[in-house]
């Protein structure tokens, strides 16, 4: 065993170089977009406007995530739309729930009023 | 031999120890992608569920309650509409009384983004059978998540000791800070939604750095080396990953709309 007595693992020299250059373009997209959001939060009024600009980075950054870090982008098609169909049912929910939240509001204030 | 499978019928005991091939034997592989890898994206699917409920809970509740008309320099904390957030979390640590809208919540996601691009060097370091570039980016990772959860427990234990001024509620008494029964911010559900979004966040996040620590030493015992692949590291890797990507709604849909 006399190769084990080196502190150096056996396999050192087959080691490849980092190829991690997509990894800091994909960090600086979100860094970006991060910062474009702070942006608006402060030279815009709130509305729906600024709110819709909110979401739509908000997805543009989640497109990021899942598809470079995650690896979704590189996975078959099956598993790409086993993940996404699920997950755009949700979308329903959110605008189906957020008027009724609105409805309910109303109602609440013609009681009192 | 014995203990012969149900579902191998036609396996004669000699082709037992072989690998399954056939289509309808397990030998077809869809997906391309390993059993653990699958599950994984299933648990995080059903873990989005749930997130979404909590967000999608947070835009009924919103839209139930009045919404603030006024000006954004006029704006004072009352229990009768639900509150500006960048009103609400303005305040950063050592920095006492000065503010600061979102500016704390703005380090913390780049904290969390910057813990996502270090998992992933990790996982590009397991490809290459890297052991101490996977240690090394393992490392930075385990202290970036730390570093989050300890912000977000600073955000909480400010959040529930509340500002000086407090706020006058309909009972007439002044409150301070946050619980679950009421808070000086605005409606309680506001505090509330507070609460269990952000902490079941930040118990994921807890959990992903439990799952950090334990691969840290397996990779040092060496475990995945001789198992010959790093795909532990990056199972967990996507768990970090979308705890990250919840974090980026969270961000969205409680401090910027």
């Amino acid at each position: 065993m006399a190769q084990h007595s080196t502190n150096q693992p056996p396999q050192l020299g087959e080691i490849p170089k980092p190829n991690t250059a997509w990894i800091w373009k994909t960090f600086f997209v979100l860094v970006g977009i991060t910062a474009l959001e702070f942006v608006f939060v402060f030279v815009m009024d709130p509305g729906t406007l600024r709110n819709t600009i909110f979401i739509i980075l908000t997805i543009f950054k989640a497109f990021f995530i899942v598809a470079e870090f995650m690896h979704l982008k590189h996975e078959t098609k099956g598993l790409i739309w086993t993940i996404l169909i699920p997950m755009g049912l949700l979308i329903w929910l959110l605008v189906a729930l957020v008027s009724e939240g609105s409805y309910v509001g109303e109602s609440i204030q013609n009681a009192l009023n | 031999m014995a203990t012969t499978s149900t579902t191998q019928t036609l396996s004669s005991p000699s082709t037992q120890e072989q690998p399954r091939t056939g289509t309808w034997d397990g030998g077809n592989e869809p997906f391309k992608a390993s059993y653990g890898k699958l599950m994984m994206w299933f648990f995080l699917l059903s873990d989005a569920f749930t997130f979404a409920a909590f967000l999608t809970t947070y835009g009924l509740m919103r839209h139930r309650h009045l919404a603030y008309t006024g000006t954004n320099e006029a704006f004072e904390f009352s229990t009768a509409y639900w509150p500006i957030p960048d009103k609400v979390f303005n305040s950063f640590p050592g920095l006492h009384g000065v503010n600061l809208p979102l500016a704390f919540v703005a380090l913390m996601t780049m904290i969390l983004i910057f813990s996502s691009v270090t998992m992933v060097l990790a996982v590009e370091a397991g490809h290459r059978m890297d052991k101490k570039d996977v240690q090394k980016w393992l490392l930075w990772t385990i202290l970036f998540g730390a570093t989050f959860v300890s912000c977000q427990a600073w955000e909480w234990s400010h959040f529930i000791g509340g500002t000086e001024k407090g706020t006058l509620m309909v009972d007439g008494t002044r409150f301070f800070g946050a619980n679950l029964q009421r808070n000086e911010y605005g409606p309680v559900l506001f505090a509330d939604l507070f609460f269990f979004i952000t902490g079941f966040h930040g118990t994921h996040v807890f959990s992903g750095i439990c799952l950090l620590v334990w691969s840290f030493i397996a990779t040092t015992n060496g475990t995945f080396e001789k198992r010959g692949h790093y795909e532990m590291v990056e199972k967990i890797g996507l768990y970090w990953h979308f705890v990250d990507l919840v974090w980026v709604f969270v961000f969205t849909f409680f401090y910027l709309v």
